[in-house]
């Protein structure tokens, strides 16, 4: 079966870089497909936040049908046959799920943050990058509600008064907790990589190869060499094809 | 000789030390690490705040949230991971990152959201708490704020439909609760012999939701299921809070002595007059029937 995975051209992750190299932002999404071995064809487009069934990108798309979101699209891959985690006993399916909502508590959150509610990346980069398909006024606006209904989660779970150290502190803390799981393992589990490996290389990805206003986020990574080292295994392994590597 | 350490917190009921879980999380920290907290009960007086409960205060801080709590009682010595490896480090984080997405929006739908319970359990209890006019205000604001919560990291944007998200994050919960059971399987703590971080934090989360009872109660129903949940809870409550008349917490000259499901305030009668009165009042204009005497039995 082929896979059409659809993200939005100046998606978050897009967002956080300056310049045009848009083929970062399908490396991170696809990571999970990658690892499972599965064709995939990957199409950016601007509008596919309205396309995707949730609202939220990425989405694939499989002959007639669209899944959504990283948890249900690894749910139809386990159901068509295909799963990383199979080899896994319950009390280590438990803890994929819990360092899973690790990353998306803390990593998450914090790259919306610092996209979002640090003042200096939203005036230089972000406001432009997510406005930048719409003609004015509608690029102001849209970048203006998104950034309120941000403003507004982090509000509701408590990051409303934190400041930009605090969340580096709090992304530190993830980061270590990430590294003294992995240890000096190839990966998270056992020798082969889990939807977790997927979803950290994303992140970490992500973090370590964008620019943004500073460099803080992406030295807090750096700190942790067999964090860098699991990323650069992951990306020649599974992206070697797709160009020289990112990660210096 | 340490600072004292004071506590603001939420009381206690239907044999709980407190029914609020944050609250509950601090309490039982402390007591895995020894350190010498007074507890303070939010009361009919107008004394403190109650809008950021649970709060530490010590002579020179004032510390909110039980994650920051937690961190200023380490860095004072109280330290309950002591003994834990850089691993189970880790994993603590871990699961705290999964009680709080996964289990904890169904605690809040169960507790402050769902109109059966709200009206009959959760606000008639916690207006009791406070001092009229506040006691019709701030139970309506906590309730609105957790269903803000809810719907702005689950729901989807831009309606937001509280219908769409309820199926999804009680079949988290009920998955999350799963998860935990697996985890803690037939050990007393979830590392080793001795409670830490994570037993404070799963027991704050557990011990209301098995405890405290709710006209629906759909998420109680499966945690009753999971034995090994409930015993651990059991176990924490007779272990380290003995349940008897005023044995939980210290008693100062400031103080009211806390009873499981009462509390006594030095008020005037009077004010306990009307405040009953209106707890009354509230539940029959709400459904008739008044349901507020079952909230204020003592602990069987």
């Amino acid at each position: 079966m082929q896979l059409l995975l659809l993200c939005r051209e100046t998606s978050w992750s897009d967002i956080l870089c300056l310049g045009a190299e848009r083929e970062r932002d399908p490396v991170r999404n696809s990571a999970f497909l990658q690892m499972c071995n599965l064709p995939i064809k990957v199409v950016c487009r601007a509008n596919a936040e309205y396309m995707s069934p949730s609202g939220k990108v990425p989405f694939i798309h499989v002959g007639n049908q669209v899944v959504s979101e990283l948890g249900p699209i690894v749910q139809f891959v386990k159901a068509k046959g295909h799963s990383l985690s199979d080899g896994l006993d319950e009390v280590q399916k438990a803890e994929m799920k819990a360092y899973m909502e690790l990353v998306n508590n803390m990593l998450l959150t914090a790259e919306l943050y610092l996209q979002w509610c640090d003042e200096a990346t939203v005036g230089e980069i972000t406001h432009a990058r997510y406005g930048s398909p719409y003609p004015w006024p509608l690029n102001h606006i849209l970048a203006y509600q998104k950034q309120w209904e941000v403003k507004r989660k982090m509000k509701a779970i408590g990051w409303g008064k934190k400041t930009l150290d605090q969340v580096l502190e709090d992304v530190d803390q993830c980061c270590q907790a990430l590294s003294q799981r992995l240890g000096t393992q190839l990966y998270f589990f056992n020798k082969q990589p889990t939807e977790l490996d997927a979803l950290v290389f994303g992140h970490l990805y992500t973090i370590l190869t964008t620019q943004l206003t500073n460099d803080e986020l992406s030295e807090k990574v750096k700190n942790y060499s067999n964090l860098l080292a699991f990323c650069r295994r992951i990306e020649q392994h599974y992206f070697e094809d797709r160009g020289k590597g990112r990660l210096s | 000789m340490a600072a004292p350490l004071e506590l603001s917190c939420w009381g206690g009921g239907w044999g709980l030390p407190s029914v609020h879980s944050e609250s509950l999380v601090v309490m039982a920290y402390a007591k895995f690490s020894g350190a010498p907290l007074k507890v303070n009960v939010i009361d009919n007086t107008w004394r403190g705040s109650r809008g950021d409960v649970p709060i530490l205060t010590t002579e020179d801080n004032i510390v909110s949230q039980p994650a920051k709590i937690l961190n200023f009682l380490r860095k004072q010595k109280y330290n309950a991971d002591y003994e834990l490896s850089a691993k189970q480090g880790a994993d603590t984080l871990a699961y705290i990152a999964l009680l709080e997405e996964k289990l904890l929006p169904a605690v809040l739908h169960t507790f402050w959201v769902e109109s059966d319970n709200y009206f009959t359990v959760t606000k008639p209890w916690f207006a009791s708490q406070i001092p009229f006019p506040l006691s019709l205000i701030l139970p309506g604001r906590m309730s609105r704020g957790a269903l803000n919560r809810i719907l702005l990291t689950r729901g989807q944007p831009p309606l937001y439909h509280l219908r769409e998200v309820e199926a999804q994050i009680y079949r988290d919960a009920k998955e999350c609760l799963n998860l935990l059971s697996n985890r803690l399987g037939t050990s007393q703590f979830f590392f080793g012999n001795t409670p830490s971080t994570l037993d404070a934090y799963v027991f704050g989360f557990l011990a209301p939701l098995y405890k405290v009872r709710f006209p629906k109660i759909q998420l109680q129903e499966h945690l009753k299921q999971l034995s090994n949940l409930c015993r651990f809870c059991d176990d924490i409550l007779s272990s380290y809070f003995r349940i008897s008349l005023g044995a939980f917490s210290c008693v100062n000259r400031y103080q009211q002595q806390i009873d499981f499901g009462e509390v006594h305030s030095h008020d005037s009668t009077t004010r306990k007059l009307i405040a009953s009165e209106w707890r009354h009042l509230s539940s029959w204009t709400r459904y008739g029937r008044c349901k507020s005497a079952e909230t204020h039995t003592t602990c069987k």
